[in-house]
């Protein structure tokens, strides 16, 4: 009992940290066909920021997960209109645009090694203590990072479903062409879909680096796992990917219990692969769907 | 009073031109039909003329104003509404949703309410399937839906790109009756047609596209008249 306890607890937060950072990767995915391979150095820059907000700054930590995300926003924004942009209807988008925010994300780890070191870091954001459930400890902190998860799918997903904006961007997504004769702007749409996308993969930086630390290359890992998400759950479908990827943060809490941390990633490859046999196009792989 | 007019446009794909240099004006609540074999540019023109293929040379001006090379979103904003070959409905979306769309810009969105209840009563049978989503309709609705979608735009000019394609005889005869009567009740329409005697008796004007040029323009009363420029143009 309290060991299923433990790892559900466990189970939940990771799957909490992988949905925020991934429904990002896939509005991209569904509506730009472009994976972002700058998203790890995004992790690691809205990590970073919030500890300086707080270190340096001394600002209150609400404050420094808003300062976080903003900047992620602005880095996604930038993404856009440096290189998605310019390279936007070109002949071999996909795989110009995959190349270059590697090269990106490669950079903005480069400034924050620059900045802060090489040394780990503790997260300054975080809650100490906690709270027993029988003989189970509850951190506060694995329940903000659920609690905060949870109203962030909420926000999207009353956007995507609700809104003018969410209209567009399903449109968007679905078709390109028709969107646009609608008036949809559809680079405007983009623009959008890029800078939420950082504002959300900053936030899941701050759930990581509150777990694991700050590195500048904290990214890569997360990164990694939030791409086998989205491949799992069918590229660009963001209900899927949010499922999936508390699937997978369950899945990997079970592994980690039974067989250890160090085998709990080669195991889940092993295991994403076996799904990639059976479902080649994801589990809930049906191109253009993007509802939540 | 000529609403749309196109003068030299040329349009290519890579060093291919598919779109040599045409001409032609609409008039203010003209019927006009665009027809030419399969291949010859026809779609092209249209994605032209609402932005969404790029203009090499030539101008596009609405009611004067000129609008090459602008955006799609402002070419839908000006008052072009183009219905697209194939639908390209919103697959996931349902047909209320999807009709929505086609009100999404502000202005026609404030009058959203009204223009849904004129589509549904030029269409009864969408009312019955508003909450149908798009992808699992019949051709038929998804065509009345692509056109309502289309109406929801409001607009100056309405362009139908082969409205019939696809369809079974007796839904292509209650798609261009739907056609004829918003004609009549003063909408500038222009239809791309593949089956040019289909629309020759329907059509204010005829234009007849030959490899990416107009080859012949003229009502489509001077066409049926004509035999030789059918089997010049068309193959006989
Ligand atoms: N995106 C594109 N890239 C390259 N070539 C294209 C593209 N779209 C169309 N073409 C070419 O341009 C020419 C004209 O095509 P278009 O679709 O305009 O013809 P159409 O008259 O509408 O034909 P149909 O009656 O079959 O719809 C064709 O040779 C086509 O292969
Ligand atoms: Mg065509």
């Amino acid at each position: 009992m309290d060991v299923a306890t433990q790892i559900l607890i466990s189970g939940l937060t990771l799957g909490a940290v992988y949905a925020v950072s991934t429904i990002g990767l896939a509005l991209i995915f569904g509506a730009l066909n472009m994976l972002n391979m700058a998203q790890g150095g995004l992790l690691a820059l809205g990590g970073y920021i919030a500890m300086w907000a707080m270190q340096a700054m001394g600002w209150p930590a609400p404050l420094a997960a808003l300062a976080a995300m903003a900047a992620g926003s602005l880095a996604g924004g930038l993404i856009f209109v440096a290189a998605a942009r310019p390279m936007l209807g070109g002949e071999g988008f996909e795989t110009r645009i995959f190349i270059a925010t590697i090269g990106i994300g490669l950079m903005l780890e480069s400034v924050i090694l620059k900045l802060f070191g090489p040394q780990p870091q503790a997260q300054s954001l975080k809650l100490e203590g906690g709270i027993m459930l029988g003989q189970v400890n509850l951190p506060w902190q694995n329940a903000l990072i659920f609690g905060t998860a949870l109203l962030m799918l909420v926000l999207v997903a009353g956007m995507l479903n609700r809104s003018r904006l969410g209209r567009a961007i399903r449109a968007t997504s679905m078709n390109r062409d028709a969107a646009q004769l609608m008036g949809v702007p559809i680079r405007r749409i983009y623009l959008t879909i890029l800078m939420l996308s950082g504002a959300l993969a900053a936030l899941s930086g701050i759930m990581i680096s509150s777990m694991s630390g700050l590195l500048p290359n904290m990214g890569a890992d997360p990164m990694l796992k939030a791409f086998i998400i989205c491949v799992v759950a069918g590229l660009g479908n963001v209900p899927g990917a949010a499922l999936t990827a508390f699937a997978i943060g369950m899945l990997e809490a079970v592994i980690q219990y039974i067989f250890g941390v160090q085998y709990a990633f080669a195991i889940l490859l092993c295991l994403v692969i076996a799904v990639l046999i059976w479902r080649p196009q994801g589990v809930f792989g049906q191109k253009e769907v993007v509802r939540l | 009073m000529s609403l749309l007019e196109i003068s030299g446009l040329e349009v290519a794909y890579g060093v291919q031109r598919v779109i040599r240099g045409i001409s032609l004006t609409i008039k203010e609540g003209e019927f006009a039909a665009l027809v030419g074999p399969n291949g010859h540019g026809k779609t092209t023109v249209l994605r032209a003329i609402s932005g969404l293929a790029r203009a090499r040379a030539g101008e596009i001006r609405l009611d004067g104003k000129a609008l090459t090379r602008a955006r799609p979103d402002r070419i839908v904003a000006a008052g072009i509404i183009h219905v697209p070959q194939g639908d390209l409905l919103f697959p996931g979306m349902s047909v209320l949703d999807n009709l929505r769309m086609g009100a999404y810009l502000p202005e026609a969105a404030r009058d959203e309410a009204r223009r849904l209840d004129e589509v549904f009563t030029l269409l009864p049978k969408l009312r019955d399937r508003q909450t149908q989503t798009a992808s699992t309709l019949s051709g038929g609705e998804r065509r009345m839906v692509g056109i309502g979608r289309g109406l929801m735009a409001g607009g100056r000019i309405l362009m139908l790109d082969e409205p019939s394609l696809g369809l079974a005889p007796i839904v292509i005869d209650q798609i261009y009756e739907l056609v004829q009567a918003l004609a009549k009740s003063g909408r500038t329409i222009l239809v791309v047609e593949e089956n040019a005697i289909r629309i020759a008796d329907m059509a204010d004007r005829m234009h007849l596209l030959d490899n990416g040029a107009i080859a012949w323009s003229g009502t489509g009363q001077e066409f049926l008249s004509s035999p030789e420029i059918f089997a010049t143009y068309l193959g006989g």
